[in-house]
């Protein structure tokens, strides 16, 4: 895998390489960059095979991680391309034209990131969150617990208690403050 | 129609020979992967009920309920989590933040059920076929922490510094680091009932977090009116408990107290504690002693109009607090910052009066509502080995006061001290000081019953004491005092092999082969101190209760059996200065009790 680096770290301006295992490595490139280096990946490194497409909101920083998993079925090798976009635009170039599959992806990160993919096909499509009127769920914003508040019932008989409170109920049950 | 649309579907049969690429057999077991998040596990043995792991939980899956056979105790709530998989998302978050980390997740992510019910469980508790599954999600290790384990280090002057001098050698933090060690509470609570003042730990070390010090003083008010002194002074039972110590260093609970005291300053405490129009209601308590349990009596007793004079033997206040620890580790000016905020309320200090001779007990219950005496242990105990009432030996406390009071203690070249707990530390801290001054280096060892790992002093105690040169040789029952030409040459010791029996009562067995000589021309014995209570006269002890060791029995308002009498601090329960402090904030409830009960 190495020689693999050793070509794309100028043209591609590529960081960070991560060798998590023998069979899998993980590389960081810059937005403008990482679609050309996926084609170029795909069409003369041999990784045909795309595996997936998935973020991570990195709310403190301001960014979302994008991270590609592509396979080289020959080699029987794996290589994980992260970027970083602005949290704030949300905006990502389309890879839908390298794999068909790749829209299906994007529909999904449109819609539980808000992360746009411009071009890519059905992109503001329904994928899974059928009448869906809250902030995407996995923007770490938005709060669960308050959602599943308003919106789920809670189930009976479900009782907690304070372990301070507790503790104070079977130690020293008299003490008045 | 082409050839090639004919002919596609029968390409196919060409993969018949060949091995599938799919996973075979996908009716049986279908195994989730080494770290896949499946069904909870719990070692309910290593949890303590602390609730992190609901506190964390974003669906609220999970409950914190008691368990038959898991006994509440210090440092263990007694509950146990019980896991609602309606609403679990498998997320782990639990998992990577319980603090003994007995909270992981099995691989098993298959199991039916026709009842909805079942599928809400105590992990641990409720016996699963997936219980002893080693696979599955655990917290990682290495750096990946939901808090801070390690805590924020107190600054403090370096041994060659302070060996010399009493200036107070614990700096305190700075905003920064006061913040930062906030930082790593979980907020469980576990700590509350172990405090013997059951303070507010959480919410004041919250305060500090959302820099509210002003609120942060109110919660240590409600439990506590002594926070300089407690938050340099105090035993800290508290941070032996605490949940973050099980996977770190406990939180610094004492210095994060230090900090909110000393960050308020006393001119405005009035305004922040809501105390300057405090009504009196014209009735009136008498308090013996202005130790620790005796101002917290007085503080609460004011703040509900009682008028409280506390009657006090020295010239100054704060009993033990003031005459007892040495100013190194509690300076003057930090007792006066407590205690001139409760005379502020209108309480008042007879000093140099002694009861019993200058005023009488009955004279006091004539004079007053109720009486609340806090008179301490200021008699030392002797070891009462042969020589122990040569003139060259001292009792800790005595050389401790006079030096409190700026008076000239004897402080020879070589000098043992018998004891291992904090007032052993404490005189032995002290002389080293005062050798390092007069002779230039310091020789002073301390030897105590108690081995090494069991001695009754704080660890930091001990550690400092080292760093200022004293020996401390722990381990050894003393068993003469050798004097030659009526002077003291050393002390006589054999090992101790152990302090108590099976059943824990104090029977100290020896080794009488295995001895040793300490050369010393002074000794000190700390081994304890008794009460004294020549005060009380004949016919009020009559009516008090004490038990078989000769121990004044009182109610949960520290009321004796002279109803108008309550007794509190060292005397009761203890010693230490916190003990004092919770005594005399339910003695003040029991008296205010007892007042409107009589009219």
């Amino acid at each position: 895998m190495d020689n693999i680096f050793d070509d794309i770290q100028k043209r591609f301006e590529i960081t960070d390489i991560v060798k998590q295992d023998k069979n899998l490595n993980f590389l960081t490139c810059k937005k403008e960059l990482t679609v050309s280096l996926i084609t170029h990946l795909k069409n003369i490194e041999g990784f045909s095979h795309f595996v997936l497409l998935t973020a991570v909101d990195w709310i403190e920083d301001e960014k979302f991680q994008l991270t590609y998993i592509l396979n080289n079925p020959d080699k029987r090798i794996d290589i994980g391309i992260r970027t970083y976009i602005d949290r704030g635009t949300a905006t990502m170039d389309t890879a839908h034209h390298l794999w068909e599959h790749v829209a299906t992806y994007q529909r999904e990160l449109k819609e539980m990131f808000g992360i746009d993919f411009p071009g890519s096909p059905r992109v503001d499509e329904q994928f899974i969150l059928e009448g869906w009127d809250d902030i995407p769920p996995y923007r770490r914003d938005f709060d669960t617990l308050k959602y599943a508040e308003e919106t789920f019932f809670p189930r009976e008989g479900r009782k907690s208690n304070d372990p301070a409170e507790y503790m104070k109920k079977k130690l020293y049950p008299d003490e008045e403050k | 129609m082409s050839l090639k649309n004919i002919l596609t579907p029968f390409i196919a049969w060409g993969n018949i020979t060949k091995d599938p690429v799919t996973v075979k057999d996908p009716l049986n077991e279908r195994p989730g992967a080494e770290r896949y998040r499946g069904f909870h596990k719990n070692d309910i043995e290593t949890c303590i009920g602390c609730g992190t792991c609901e506190d964390i939980c974003e669906n609220q899956a999970i409950d914190l309920v008691p368990v038959d056979g898991i006994e509440t105790k210090d440092g263990d709530s007694g509950l146990r989590p019980m896991v609602d998989y309606g609403r679990c998302c498998w997320c782990a978050l639990c998992v990577d933040i319980c603090t003994t980390g007995s909270l992981t997740l099995s691989n098993e992510y298959t199991w039916v059920s026709e009842d909805a019910d079942d599928f809400r469980f105590i992990p641990g508790v409720d016996k699963k076929s997936w219980d002893d599954n080693e696979k599955g999600w655990k917290k990682p290790e290495g750096n990946y922490e939901f808090y801070g384990t390690k805590r924020v280090h107190m600054p403090e002057l370096h041994a060659e510094d302070r060996d010399k001098s009493f200036i107070e050698f614990v700096t305190g933090y700075s905003k920064q680091q006061a913040e930062e060690e906030a930082d790593r509470c979980v907020e469980c609570g576990i700590c509350v009932a172990t405090c013997p003042a059951h303070m507010g730990i959480p919410e004041y070390i919250s305060a500090i977090r959302n820099n509210d010090l002003e609120e942060g003083l109110r919660i240590l008010y409600d439990t506590n009116p002594l926070p300089e002194i407690c938050g340099r002074i105090c035993t800290h039972k508290c941070e032996e408990v605490c949940s973050v110590g099980h996977n770190g260093d406990p939180l610094s609970i004492r210095w994060l107290k230090r900090y909110i005291a000393d960050q308020n300053p006393s001119e405005k405490y009035k305004e922040i504690l809501n105390s300057e129009n405090v009504e009196n209601n014209g009735k009136k308590v008498a308090i013996i002693g202005s130790g620790p349990s005796g101002l917290s009596a007085a503080y609460y007793l004011s703040l509900i109009g009682y008028e409280c004079t506390i009657y006090e033997k020295l010239p100054e206040a704060g009993g033990m607090m003031r005459y007892g620890i040495p100013e190194y580790r509690l300076p003057y000016d930090q007792i006066d910052k407590d205690i001139d905020y409760i005379l502020s309320l209108g309480v008042k200090i007879e000093y140099n009066v002694n009861i019993g001779t200058d005023i009488t007990l009955d004279k006091l219950k004539t004079d007053y509502d109720a009486v609340f005496a806090g008179t301490g242990l200021h008699l030392g105990r002797s070891t009462r080995i042969p020589g122990s009432d040569h003139k060259d030996v001292f009792f800790a406390t005595d050389l401790l006061r006079e030096i409190s009071l700026g008076k000239e203690i004897q402080v020879s070249e070589k000098i043992i001290v018998i004891g291992g707990g904090n007032v052993a530390m404490d005189i032995t801290r002290s002389l080293a000081r005062l050798q390092n001054n007069k002779f230039g280096k310091v020789d002073t060892t301390a030897t105590s019953l108690e081995s090494e790992d069991i001695m009754p002093a704080d660890r930091e105690e001990v550690v400092e004491a080292r760093e200022e040169k004293a020996i401390i040789d722990p381990g050894w029952g003393p068993t003469s005092i050798e004097i030659e030409n009526d002077k003291v040459k050393g002390l006589h010791v054999q090992k101790c092999l152990s302090v108590f029996d099976e059943s824990g009562r104090f029977s100290p067995k020896f080794d009488e082969k295995n001895t040793k000589f300490f050369e010393a021309d002074m000794i000190v014995e700390s081994i304890g101190q008794g009460m004294d209570i020549e005060y009380i006269s004949k016919e009020t002890r009559d009516q008090i209760k004490f038990d078989q060791r000769g121990r004044i029995q009182v109610n949960e308002y520290f009321q004796t059996g002279a109803k108008w009498l309550f007794i509190g601090g060292d005397i009761i329960q203890g010693p230490d200065v916190i003990h004092g402090i919770a005594n005399g904030h339910k003695a003040a409830i029991g008296i205010d009790k007892f007042i409107n009960q009589n009219g």
